[in-house]
This record gives structure tokens, C-alpha cells and sequence, in this order.
């Protein structure tokens, strides 16, 4: 039978795994591949399987453990088990590059990694710390709750960690129930990194806290498989996955709701995978809010997926310059760990600033239009909205890779051609004037001031964050 | 198998999972992320699709190691044509 499930609001990783055991114990709450088949687990096994887990996590005497998230089970099990266990816990990429993970296990003061891989825990047991200093002051974790770090890449610096929470993990789980309600006969594929906030909330607690099966999609090389395998009806994305599936037509015919978040998203996207027969919601949020604090909720025929309410445990305001500012006491992060002053620069009080630029709609609706950080401010006082600027040229140059920087108060443009070191001077000068002979039209119809100064080419690939933004601050020459 | 049998595979399946780039030349220095239309979700298909043909395994964190044509080739070359 078919039951909408009322979202329970849990304050704890304990909590959750005591309503497991005590409510529904046998309904199954994951599923997993094993021997090519899906498996079952349910939520009382899941439940005892952590609590056992947790136990002998207490007994190693360590304080702070890092995981190097491949999604599977035994992933999950442990994330959950070491909050249980009182550790802090942090959450990494095990596909990022070997310098950067040793940089993290160094920043977090890891002092225990866990990996399905022994071969890399045993390459990044030299790295690991002391630890944490124990606290000394008493401290109840089922009040603060145990402390879960995700690393942001951000936009405008290097990559830091937010400290989140069991708790406020829960509570941002909780808005994505009351927003969008998922029933117990509904499967949520779980494909999205869980060291990403965006995917340990949207592609696991979301489903886990609205009684649906939360099914651990097999990572990229089944990508193309695992809608088949397991037949989700609901399904987390970030827009560059959802580009593939609709690309290739891989979402199954029993797939009806696909959250997207995480990244801008072009409204054809959207409509051509409306067109396959899905449903698109678009959710905002930020790893400082422990994920999204406002969703798009379809149903109504004049649905606009970009139109996104704000969920219940939120607050939204707009400062004068448009810059989104969130309150949001359940789901904000602690802080940037052992940052203060990067966290005193973007948490003012109880508001967060955000460095997006949203507006209200006459519904009350907030559209997300840009990053404050990706304005350039030019000599002249005059202000370049660098996604529109650039959207300009891409018209005018499709298929170039190119980037617009502001250099001494004037923008200009750099474009990747992986020739361009060898060019003699006349070459450039020719390459240079085609360009501008390309732009021209488009330029012409911007104020003189915002007009690009120069063009510059450069051979080396532009450094991107992993959501193919580019990081404009590597970027110190030419 | 032969290196050239193996650079001949990488451009049928790259060519197979990206229609629109038949005809554009595939050169061992062909930058995969700036001079070609592959995203990062095109070039995971095309790794496991190169995975089934050649019945190998190239671990997941040394995909982003693969820069150039030639670095993708190199890496199945290795595998296939294991050298201790």
C-alpha cells in the first residue's frame, strides 16, 4: 500500500538509526549491488550494523576520521557510525589528486582514514596528525551533534572546510521532505559524490528521512547502467550528470522526479528533460547551509523551475546590491574549521552572505541570476555581470575556450589555443585581429568602458572548479 | 596488441560516443578537455566503453590524469600490453 510519508525531524544520527529499529524495522532503507544483483538492507540491519560499528570506532582511541567516499555501503555505514561514535568526521574525494588529499588530512587533523582501497590508506598513512585536541569542556553531541566536514572548492579562494553537523545535515534533509515529499514506494539513486553536501542530502538523507529506499548507484562506470539495474523513481543531480542522461536517454521510464542543484542550469536542459517524461526541480543552497535552502516545486501548469520557494526552516533576504543573505539557525555551518576570519567575512550575526545575486518575483519566488563575485568592477566605477559578458562572446566565438579577467581596471579577454606559445609575433597579431574582427558586432553594442581592451591567448588549460566554473584567481598571468 | 591497433579502438569509440566530432583529427596531443567537445561525463563513457573493448580496468583515479589522446592510449597500452 502506498503511504505518504509525514517527514520526521530527527536532531541525530542516533536518533534516526533509534526510529529505524523502532518504526518499520523491516522496510528497506538501502540498496546495494552484491554478486549483480540488487540487495536489500533494511532498516533495523542497517541500524545494528552502525551501532556495532560505532561501538568499535569508540574503542581506537582516535578523535577524527577521514573518509574517502566511494558511495558503497560499507562508505555509508562508517560516515554514519563515526558521527555516532562522537568523532569528527570528515568527508574527501578518493579520486582527488594525492597532494590535495594529503593538504586535507593536514588542514582537518585526521588522525584515521577509511577507504575501501587499503593501497591508499596505506599511501596517505604517512600524512595522517595527531589528531584533535580532546575538548575540555563537557559537551553533549546529541544537543550540537557530531561534527561532519565537507570541503567547498568555492569560487574565489582556495578550498576550505565547513563544519556541518549530524544535526544540521538532518535539518536540511528535513526541508527537502517538507518541500518535496518522497513516499515510501519511491527509490532515490543515490549517483552523486557523498564528500559533495549537495550529495550526502539530496542523494541519501533526503530519501532516508522520508521512508523511500535509497538505492547506492555503482559510480561512474555504471553511469549508463544503473537506471536499469535499479529503477529509481527519484533521482539528484548536478547539471553536467543530468546533461548525459538526457543526452543519452538513459533515465528509465519509472524515473518521475529529478532534483537538480549544485550548479547553473540552462532552462533547456530542463525542458528537454521535462520532454523525457521527468519532473525537474531546481534547488539552491550552499555547503555553508548544509545544502539547499530554497527548491522549485512543480505541479502548478505555470511551473517555472527557476522560480524556487523558500523552505521552512529558512530565511532569505536581499541586501540593496542583491546579494542573497540566509538565516537559517538549524542548517548553517559552524564555521570554516580553524578559519575564524574567513568565517567572521561571510557569517555577519545569524545572516549568512552568500555572493549570489537573486530577486524576488511578483509570486514571491526567488531567482538566483548570477555570483556577486563574478562582477567584474571596472576603472570607471561601471560594474560587468561576467556570465551575461560572457555568454555575449560565446555567441560571437562558439566552441572557444576563453575567460574574462579584469586587468588594470579594464576587461580583457584570454583565450586557450595550445598553439599559441609557438606563434610568432605576426601570427598572433593576425589571430588577434580575427578575433576582434569576430567580436565586433557584439562589443559594438556595449558602452565604450566595458568594451574588451585586449585580447590575450594562452597555451595552458583555464583551471576549473569541479563544477566547470573557472577559477579566475589561479589565473596570474599574462 | 599493437600500439596502433589500440590508437585506431580510442578514436572509433571517441567517435562513437561523440557524433559530432567524426572527421576532426584525433593527434596524440590532442588536449581531450580544450580541444575537443568532451566533458568530463563524455569521457567517463568513453573510458568504460574502452574498458569493455579491451577487457581492462584503468583505476578511476588516474582518469584525470589523462590529459591528451596520447595519455589515453598510453594508459590502456600499459594494460593491455602489461610490462613488468
Amino acid at each position: 500500500m502506498k503511504t505518504k510519508a509525514f517527514p520526521p525531524k530527527y536532531n541525530s544520527f542516533t536518533e534516526v538509526l533509534r526510529s529505524f529499529s523502532q518504526i518499520d524495522p523491516d522496510r528497506p532503507l538501502l540498496i546495494y549491488e552484491e554478486g549483480g544483483a540488487p540487495v536489500k538492507k533494511s532498516r533495523a540491519d542497517f541500524a545494528a550494523s552502525v551501532l556495532a560499528r560505532a561501538e568499535e570506532m569508540r574503542s581506537f582511541g582516535m578523535t577524527c576520521l577521514g573518509v574517502l567516499c566511494d558511495g558503497s555501503l560499507d562508505c555509508v555505514e562508517t560516515i554514519f557510525a563515526s558521527a555516532v561514535a562522537g568523532l569528527q568526521t570528515v568527508l574527501l574525494d578518493e579520486n582527488a589528486a594525492d597532494t590535495l588529499l594529503q593538504e586535507q588530512i593536514r588542514q582537518t587533523d585526521i588522525d584515521i582514514l577509511w577507504s575501501s582501497d587499503p593501497d591508499l590508506v596505506e599511501e596517505l598513512t604517512p600524512y595522517l596528525t595527531d589528531g584533535i585536541t580532546p575538548r575540555t569542556e563537557s559537551r553533549d553531541s546529541s544537543v550540537e551533534g557530531s561534527d561532519i566536514l565537507f570541503f567547498t572548492s568555492g569560487t574565489t579562494a582556495s578550498s576550505k572546510a565547513v563544519v556541518l553537523t549530524d544535526r544540521s545535515l538532518l535539518a536540511a534533509a528535513y526541508n527537502g521532505s517538507c518541500m518535496l515529499p518522497l513516499s515510501s514506494d519511491d527509490t532515490l539513486l543515490c549517483m552523486l559524490p557523498l564528500n559533495h553536501v549537495f550529495g550526502f542530502v539530496c542523494g541519501l538523507l533526503w530519501g532516508m528521512e522520508c521512508g523511500a529506499a535509497v538505492a547506492l548507484g555503482r559510480g561512474a562506470r555504471y553511469y549508463t547502467m544503473d537506471f536499469e539495474f535499479y529503477k529509481p523513481t527519484v533521482l539528484s543531480a548536478v547539471p553536467l550528470l543530468l546533461s548525459f542522461l538526457v543526452q543519452h536517454k538513459l533515465m528509465n521510464s519509472e524515473l518521475r522526479l529529478v532534483l537538480v542543484g549544485a550548479g547553473d542550469c540552462s532552462p533547456q536542459l530542463l525542458s528537454s528533460a521535462v520532454q523525457q517524461g521527468v519532473q525537474v526541480s531546481f534547488g539552491y543552497g550552499l555547503t555553508e547551509t548544509s545544502s539547499g535552502v530554497a527548491i522549485s516545486v512543480p505541479g502548478s501548469p505555470s511551473f517555472d523551475p527557476f522560480a524556487l520557494a523558500v523552505c521552512p526552516e529558512d530565511t532569505v533576504a536581499l541586501a540593496s546590491d542583491g546579494e542573497i543573505l540566509i538565516s537559517s539557525p538549524s542548517c548553517m555551518m559552524k564555521g570554516y574549521y580553524k578559519h575564524p576570519e574567513d568565517t567572521a567575512a561571510v557569517l555577519k550575526g545569524n545572516l549568512l552572505f552568500t555572493g549570489d545575486i537573486g530577486k524576488w518575483d511578483e509570486n514571491g519566488r526567488l531567482h538566483v541570476i548570477g555570483r556577486k563575485k563574478e562582477i567584474l568592477v571596472l576603472a570607471d566605477g561601471t560594474k560587468i555581470f561576467l556570465p551575461e559578458y560572457e555568454a555575449r562572446i560565446m555567441a560571437a566565438l562558439p566552441g572557444r575556450d576563453f575567460t574574462v579577467l579584469e586587468r588594470d581596471g579594464k576587461p580583457v579577454l584570454l583565450l586557450v589555443d595550445k598553439e599559441s606559445s609557438t606563434w610568432p609575433e605576426e601570427m598572433r597579431e593576425l589571430s588577434r585581429s580575427m578575433v576582434q574582427e569576430e567580436l565586433r558586432g557584439a562589443m559594438s553594442q556595449l558602452p565604450r568602458g566595458q568594451q574588451l581592451s585586449e585580447i590575450l591567448f594562452t597555451d595552458k588549460p583555464l583551471p576549473r572548479t569541479a563544477t566547470g566554473k573557472v577559477k579566475r584567481w589561479e589565473i596570474t598571468s599574462p | 596488441m599493437e600500439r596502433s591497433k589500440i590508437v585506431e579502438t580510442c578514436r572509433e569509440v571517441i567517435y562513437e560516443c561523440v557524433p559530432d566530432m567524426e572527421g576532426q583529427p584525433l593527434y596524440e596531443d590532442t588536449v581531450i578537455n580544450t580541444d575537443t567537445a568532451i566533458d568530463s561525463m563524455g569521457f567517463t563513457m568513453i573510458i568504460c566503453r574502452l574498458e569493455a573493448r579491451f577487457d581492462v580496468k584503468i583505476p578511476q583515479r588516474q582518469w584525470s590524469k589523462m590529459s591528451t589522446f596520447g595519455d589515453v592510449v598510453n594508459a590502456f597500452d600499459k594494460r593491455i600490453n602489461r610490462r613488468f
